[in-house]
């Protein structure tokens, strides 16, 4: 901008070229998860200098969860969603692509798109002056006749700022603002195999289904993160009176849970099961669906092998770092978008089979909004749980005390031949810590070489999967 | 003068071309149902191309602002604040060619 005696003549024209953030280095706020104590400092759940550092470290450069492609089938069909605190359109292209853009107008900054999802858009405009932009996210024109007769008018290169990657695998889509970000693939490193076990049970894959339901909790991100990452624990304690209710006993992990539970992590990503083939599926209080299950847990293990057959719809629990969290048997998906250190944004999904029956599907539409949904019996079991450990750090003597994430310290399975990082047992905070771990890294890292090849990535004994 | 446009062969069903005439603004030309309509290639609201939009229904949709066009009469649908109906030059197809009258500075409808 012309500044001083040009006289309100510009002396450049824009450049308006999508800017994409540089990662910076935080050993500090890295050092708040003391690996060497298993212990957590309370200000990343609390500090405003931490969360801002999570939107730059993390949120600006992870792969996040976007969409099931089975929502955008048709050109032009579109999801609203949420990639840390920006706002983002995710759009199926002309060539069946799909690309994803910022929801903000490069003019004024006003949004484009008010709505969370439509099939079929011609475009976007925005409603302060009018202008509008293509699927593709380019320019198409303004409004009033105005700059089309300003020669100096450079339309060809104005145009929503488009997600610098975005990638599917099996059915998911995922975004990432970092040009430089590895791939998807490699971002998720073996964890893959686990993946599968809701991906790929079954040929024909999967969708999403009955729309998504949204809610606010008061708890920082990474609670209902770090509980979906390795923490059946608290179902005993926190979920035992709806486990009676539905169940008519509590929770139960099966009779083979010392010989088959464990964890598994890589590059923070983590799921615990049971191996217990139907625990979760049976949760959601339908006899047809557990029935289901099980003959699924059959048939699958052509597919995926007898190990992950068991795990369709075992009492189970997965999170794809940093905030893409979703339970096996349940099928509920969900992410958990962050509004500050101290609120979430929840958004969640239905993910069944297609080839499933429709009865089935519905039973599971159902199920899931009984229990994990606003007025879901275990969603606000939960809920509660991590608004208070979150709130109660308004305290300032409180918030000097550091958090316990010691359980199984010493209960690394090195003889099972699975992908990434096993511990014995799911009663475990072994993904938690190594979910807190990838945190530091990406705190502590302002390149991918580091990133990549960290405590994290999965050991060398492992770099080939069983089965 | 009826004006010689182009091949009528290359207006493909459905579809919307862009025709530059010497000393004249451009215009679009699009087939629907087998017919032919000429209309100036600039939407009447904001000056922008009417052939980087498409058809839909029996109606041009203008690709800015999605202002919908009847191809018979040029009624204007969910428009822009101040979008005019569209005009239509007298068109026809003589022999596999696209002659259109387009005289004056108004469309002749």
């Amino acid at each position: 901008m012309c500044e001083g005696d040009c006289k309100g003549a510009a002396k450049g024209r824009p450049n308006m070229k999508p800017v994409y953030p540089k990662a910076g280095s935080y050993p500090d706020f890295a050092k708040l998860v003391d690996r060497e104590n298993a212990q957590v400092d309370r200000r990343v759940f609390t500090d405003e200098q931490v969360y801002q550092a999570e939107l730059r470290q993390i949120f600006a450069r992870s792969w996040l969860f976007l969409a099931h492609e089975s929502q955008i089938p048709n050109p032009g069909d579109f999801v609203r969603t949420s990639m840390g605190e920006d706002d983002v359109i995710v759009v199926r292209q002309r060539d069946g692509s799909v690309n994803a853009f910022l929801n903000s107008c490069p003019h004024r900054g006003n949004r484009v798109c008010m709505v969370d999802a439509g099939k079929k858009a011609r475009g976007f405009i925005c409603n302060y002056h009018g202008w509008s932009f293509g699927i593709d996210g380019a320019l198409r024109g303004t409004d009033g006749k105005v700059y089309e007769k300003d020669e100096t008018f450079e339309k060809a290169q104005i145009g929503l700022t488009p997600v610098a990657q975005v990638d599917s695998y099996k059915g998911l889509i995922f975004g990432t603002f970092d040009p430089d970000a590895v791939s998807l693939l490699e971002f998720f490193g073996d964890f893959t195999y686990y993946l599968d076990i809701m991906l790929d049970n079954d040929e024909g894959g999967t969708e999403f289904i009955g729309g998504a339901i949204k809610s606010e909790i008061d708890c920082n991100w990474k609670f209902p993160a770090e509980n979906f990452v390795g923490d059946i624990l608290h179902a005993f304690w926190t979920h035992q009176s709806g486990a009676q209710a539905i169940l008519g006993g509590g929770v139960d992990l099966g009779k083979r849970y010392d010989e088959l539970a464990f964890q598994a992590s890589i590059y923070g990503h983590g799921i615990e099961t049971n191996l217990d083939k139907v625990g979760n599926t049976r949760t959601l209080g339908y006899p047809d669906l557990v029935d289901y299950a099980f003959e699924l847990s059959e048939k699958a293990k052509d597919r995926l092998g007898e190990l992950r057959a068991r795990a369709i719809g075992a009492v189970s629990s997965c999170t794809v770092f940093p905030n893409f969290s979703f339970l096996p048997g349940q099928n509920t998906f969900r992410v958990w978008h962050p509004r500050g250190p101290g609120k979430i944004e929840l958004v969640v999904w239905t993910l069944v089979n297609k080839n499933a029956p429709d009865h089935i599907k519905e039973q599971y539409r159902k199920g899931v909004m009984m229990t994990f949904s606003p007025g879901g019996v275990f969603e606000m079991d939960d809920g509660e749980n991590w608004e208070y450990s979150t709130r109660v750090n308004q305290g300032f003597v409180t918030r000097q005390q550091p958090l316990h994430y010691a359980l199984g310290i010493e209960s690394a399975d090195m003889e099972r031949d699975l992908p990434g990082h096993i511990h014995k047992g799911s009663l475990n905070d072994a993904n938690q810590r190594l979910f807190y771990t990838r945190w530091a890294e990406f705190m502590e890292h302002d390149n991918w070489t580091d990133l990549q090849n960290g405590a994290t990535a999965a050991p060398k004994k492992t770099a080939t999967a069983a089965e | 003068m009826m004006i010689e446009l182009c091949p009528s062969a290359e207006i493909a069903e459905g579809e919307i071309k862009r025709v530059d005439v010497e000393g004249l603004p451009a215009v679009a030309i699009a087939r629907h149902e087998g017919a032919l309509y000429v209309f100036p290639d600039r939407c009447p609201h904001a000056d922008e191309s009417l052939a980087e939009g498409w058809l839909e229904d029996g109606r041009v949709i203008c690709g800015v602002h999605f202002a919908e066009f009847d191809l018979d009469t040029g009624e204007v649908h969910n428009p822009p604040v101040g979008c005019p109906n569209l005009s239509f030059f007298k068109c026809e197809d003589r022999d596999g060619t696209v002659f259109a009258l387009l005289t004056g500075d108004n469309a002749n409808v």
